[in-house]
């Protein structure tokens, strides 16, 4: 059976008119439906949901603080608690944007990348990443507010 | 919490007396549940100072100890948190965490059901002397340390140690502390052999695993006491009737009547033991046929040579009296003495008249006198002569006596074993008057014959009956323990009864808290994993008994225990392990996990690291892991944790290191970001000093926690003055005076602590977050690292 053929874009490369949620709905359909000629779909997809991570914060950082889409990943993660809007009140203690950053990085960095001893991702494991930066994408599109007033 | 602090034992006490259970039902549980654990649980005094107080590690050291050579300290930060202690394999990581169990516990879950070769090899090979371990901890309102000290002397077992707790510099019993109980109850150790137990195995392993895990090992231990003594009880109620059978062939080919009559007995569906009884004891043979004759014939008393012949001899002295009469008639003697009384009487009335029977001579004085003279002789002759005969048949008269009357048991038939008639015609001829001694002698040969022959008869008949006997006395034995047992055994069976019932509500109960936080934890755990926790209960009993897991995959329930991965199991593991050793009621504010990420998958990883640092915002946590995924995960997802490396030189020389903890990350990453320069500078400013901040309280946390606990200020006062410390400034305070109240001399302290250099990082760590600074970021960061460093002491 022959679904939609998605495009699988370059890591790093992605045309900016594709938005983090159309990614994601990419992502979701790798997960869902098999796509012939794809056999290496969990890699394809954990590198999806790693550009729409990416594209989320590119998005998030545009409005509060363009400098800091040049940064590292790991000085955006620092500076993701100083900027990024409050979780809805009655989520987990970790619902956040940064350990929800935090979780899918950890994850797609790694699983996006071949590794000659590691296992391709589960759909399980893509299936949480997924979850993770969709929560974080819906956070972080939210109306930002005044970064120190956070501290 | 409710009944989770509350001991089983005295549960089930209650509930015996609600229940109305019978006496004699209850005391079989009692005595089953006393015979087990409870029992030292009531031997162990009350703690002489109360209720054991929260407490925390410090410490722990080991010395030529499993794979610890020269002595090592891991030292441990008390209250809250987690640390991470990471190693290879065989790096002696798991020797520390074992250290740790042992000295508190007394064993070890991992050991407990190893072979002894196993446990012999405690010792470390390269420094088997000295042995000893320390765990060294804080407790609620004790000032200093209480060090736990388990020492080994030169040739001692493992079990041979002295186990000892140190305060006021003299040692104490650690009974003392009144741990045993709560260490049952909360366990605050798991090894990955427990997980992998507790989830793997025989469905009734799991079911009694997860009962330990949730405190009721007494209810186990007390089931399997019962189930043990009913056992015992069936086959020993069943034991006479199993020995039945060969008792009675062996009857059935024994020839004594008294075999006879006991399989008589034995056929009874009911059969009369005291009847055996007195059968098996019966060695006198009183029982009737050939053998009662026999011992009629041996109980034949006959004379013996002595009594007859004196016998004789009286006879023939008496004969010979009479000899010496010489024929005298003692009758006309005594007629004559009658007639001449007779004249005499009729002279005295007709004096000196003729004679009136000749009618001659006169009857005159001269003649009263000579007859009166002659009556006198003629009685005394008789008297004699009367008295001889009289002997001579009195003589005779005894004689004939010794011979009794001839026994009828001569008369008849005395079967194969002996013949009487030899005897019986002896018998006969035994006319003793007409005898001489020696003719008694001859005749009497055949009767004492046959007597000798029926005494050696029973003699024989008894010998051959003893043995059998003897195993019909053991078997009436075992019929009345059987009787007693198959009493005991309906008791058991009701005890048994009672118990599960009683168990599946106190474990149901106790269970659902735990079963809550169970789910939380593996919500947490399992990711996207389909695999969903619903109610845990424990069902069934006896060799049925198991834990139902409600667990349903991608909605569907099924086998799911079956489907899960190893990793799943083990992370269900640790979710229904952790509920239990958090509660409330456990006065150890301390858990220590060896090993739970193996088997795990990355995703896992990432939930197993969420679920500790979760944990250890209210517990102190201890995790030993084997690789670095579950570090990584802490690091890269920025959970608070103080990571520690194990390694192990040659000659199991171990070393540890801190590798990570959280005032250094923060100051990793602090710099990181003063580095950063496509920021502008007053982004980076603010985001340092968050940063440096952090580290500044990181460091103050430590160092109020390990100096109020130790000094015994009750852990939840520490919690609450840290929560009310609102701003480093606070903070501060709190760590350098123990209270924040020192506001105006805060600063001339830190000055103290490292000069205008420290006053520089605490102020921008204060101010810097609100309003940036201007200056060199990384000089701001190596102050504030100096601070750290001075404040930590």
């Amino acid at each position: 059976m022959s679904g939609p053929r998605p495009p699988v874009p370059a890591a790093g490369s992605a045309a900016p008119e594709v938005t983090p949620e159309e990614l994601l709905t990419w992502a979701d359909r790798l997960l869902t439906s098999p796509v012939d000629g794809l056999g290496l779909w969990p890699r394809a997809c954990a590198l999806v949901i790693r550009l729409a991570l990416e594209q989320s914060l590119d998005r998030f950082w545009a409005g509060v603080l363009p400098e800091a889409a040049e940064c590292g990943m790991r000085q955006q993660l620092l500076l993701l608690p100083l900027y990024a809007p409050a979780p809805p009140a009655d989520s987990d203690f970790d619902d956040d944007a940064s350990s929800l950053a935090r979780e899918a990085w950890r994850g797609l960095a790694r699983a996006a990348h071949h590794h000659v001893y590691e296992l391709a991702p589960t759909a399980e494991e893509l299936r949480r990443w997924h979850t993770v930066v969709s929560r974080l994408t819906v956070l972080l599109a939210a109306e930002p507010h005044d970064a120190v007033s956070t501290l | 919490m409710g009944d989770r602090g509350r001991g089983v034992e005295e549960i089930v006490l209650e509930k015996l007396k609600t229940d109305k259970v019978p006496e004699s039902v209850a005391n079989l549980i009692i005595s089953a549940m006393r015979g087990g654990t409870a029992l030292e649980y009531e031997q162990e005094p009350p703690p002489p100072d109360g209720e054991p107080r929260l407490s925390y590690l410090k410490g722990i050291t080991a010395a030529g100890f499993r794979g610890i050579g020269p002595k090592i300290t891991l030292p441990l930060q008390p209250g809250p948190g987690l640390t991470l202690i990471t190693g290879r394999n065989g790096s002696g990581k798991s020797s520390l965490a074992e250290a740790a169990e042992l000295a508190l516990t007394g064993q070890n879950r991992r050991w407990t059901d190893r072979a002894a070769v196993w446990r012999e090899g405690w010792r470390n090979l390269h420094e088997p002397e000295p042995a000893a371990i320390e765990v060294d901890m804080t407790e609620d309102g004790q000032h200093g340390s209480t060090i736990v000290t388990m020492r080994w002397a030169a040739d001692a077992d493992l079990g041979e140690a002295d186990v000892f707790f140190m305060a006021d510099g003299t040692p104490h019993r650690l009974a003392d502390k009144g741990w045993s109980k709560p260490l049952e109850l909360y366990r605050p150790f798991l090894s990955y052999s427990e997980l992998g137990a507790l989830v793997s195995g025989h469905p009734s392993k799991m079911h009694d695993a997860l009962q330990a895990i949730l405190g009721l090992d007494l209810l186990i231990d007390t089931e399997r006491a019962l189930t043990d003594s009913r056992k015992a009880a069936d086959s020993a109620s069943k034991a006479a009737t199993k020995e039945l059978p060969a008792l009675l062939g062996k009857l059935a080919n024994h020839p004594d009547p008294r075999a006879r009559e006991a399989e008589k007995a034995l056929g009874d569906k009911l059969p009369d033991l005291d009847a055996l009884a007195a059968l098996a004891a019966g060695g006198d043979d009183t029982t009737g046929g050939v053998a009662r004759l026999l011992q009629r014939v041996a109980d034949i008393s006959m004379p013996d040579k002595e009594a007859v012949a004196a016998a004789f001899e009286r006879v023939e002295a008496a004969r010979a009296a009479v000899v010496a009469t010489a024929g005298t008639k003692a009758a006309d003697a005594r007629r004559l003495a009658s007639l001449l009384s007779f004249a005499l009487e009729h002279r005295s009335e007709h004096v000196d008249e003729p004679c009136p029977v000749c009618g001659g001579r006169v009857l005159d004085n001269a003649w009263a006198k000579a007859a009166e003279a002659s009556v006198v002789d003629l009685t005394a002759t008789a008297t004699w002569v009367d008295e001889a005969l009289e002997e001579q048949a009195a003589a005779l008269h005894a004689l004939a006596q010794l011979i009794p009357a001839k026994p009828a048991v001569l008369s008849v038939d005395l079967g194969e074993d002996a013949d009487p008639t030899e005897a019986s015609e002896a018998w006969d001829r035994l006319v003793l008057p007409s005898l001489s001694v020696q003719a008694y002698e001859t005749l009497i040969a055949p009767i004492v014959a046959l007597q000798q022959r029926a005494t050696t008869v029973l003699k024989e008949r008894a010998e051959a009956w003893q043995p059998i006997a003897n195993e019909l006395a053991a078997w009436v034995k075992h019929a009345r323990d059987s009787q007693q047992a198959a009493v005991l055994l309906a008791d058991l069976q009701k005890a048994l009864t009672w118990l599960r019932k009683v168990g599946k509500e106190v474990r149901n109960e106790r269970l659902a808290p735990y079963a809550k936080t169970s789910a939380e934890v593996w919500d947490m755990l399992r990711q996207e994993s389909s695999v969903e926790l619903g109610p845990i209960t424990l069902e069934g009993s006896g060799p049925q008994r198991k834990v139902a897991l409600n667990v349903t995959i991608d909605g569907m329930e099924g086998a799911a225990l079956g489907v899960m991965s190893q990793g799943e199991l083990h992370a269900l593991g640790l979710a229904l392990f952790l509920p239990r050793a958090t509660a409330t009621g456990s006065p150890f504010g301390f858990l220590v996990i060896d090993d739970p990420v193996q088997s795990m998958d990355p995703a896992k990883v990432d939930g197993l690291a969420r679920v500790l640092s979760h944990v250890a915002r209210t517990r102190q946590l201890v995790v030993f892991t084997h690789d670095d995924r579950l570090a990584s995960a802490i690091r890269q997802l920025q959970l608070p944790a103080t990571v520690w490396t194990v390694t192990r030189r040659e000659r199991s020389v171990v070393a540890l290191k801190k590798t990570d903890d959280p005032v250094k990350r923060y100051l990793d990453d602090a710099r990181a970001m003063a580095r950063t320069r496509q920021l502008p500078v007053q982004v980076r400013a603010v985001a340092v000093a968050g940063l440096c901040r952090g580290a500044l309280e990181a460091a103050c946390y430590e160092v109020i926690r390990n100096r109020q606990l130790s000094a015994g200020v009750p852990h939840a006062d520490v919690e609450r003055a840290l929560e009310s410390a609102q701003t480093l400034h606070h903070v501060m305070a709190l760590a350098l005076f123990g209270s924040t109240d020192h506001g105006s001399e805060l600063i001339a302290k830190v000055r103290e602590l490292g000069g205008q250099a420290s006053v520089n990082a605490f102020s921008y760590a204060k101010r810097g977050v609100h309003e940036g600074v201007n200056g060199d970021l990384k000089r701001l960061v190596e102050d504030t690292e100096t601070l750290t460093k001075a404040l930590r002491g």
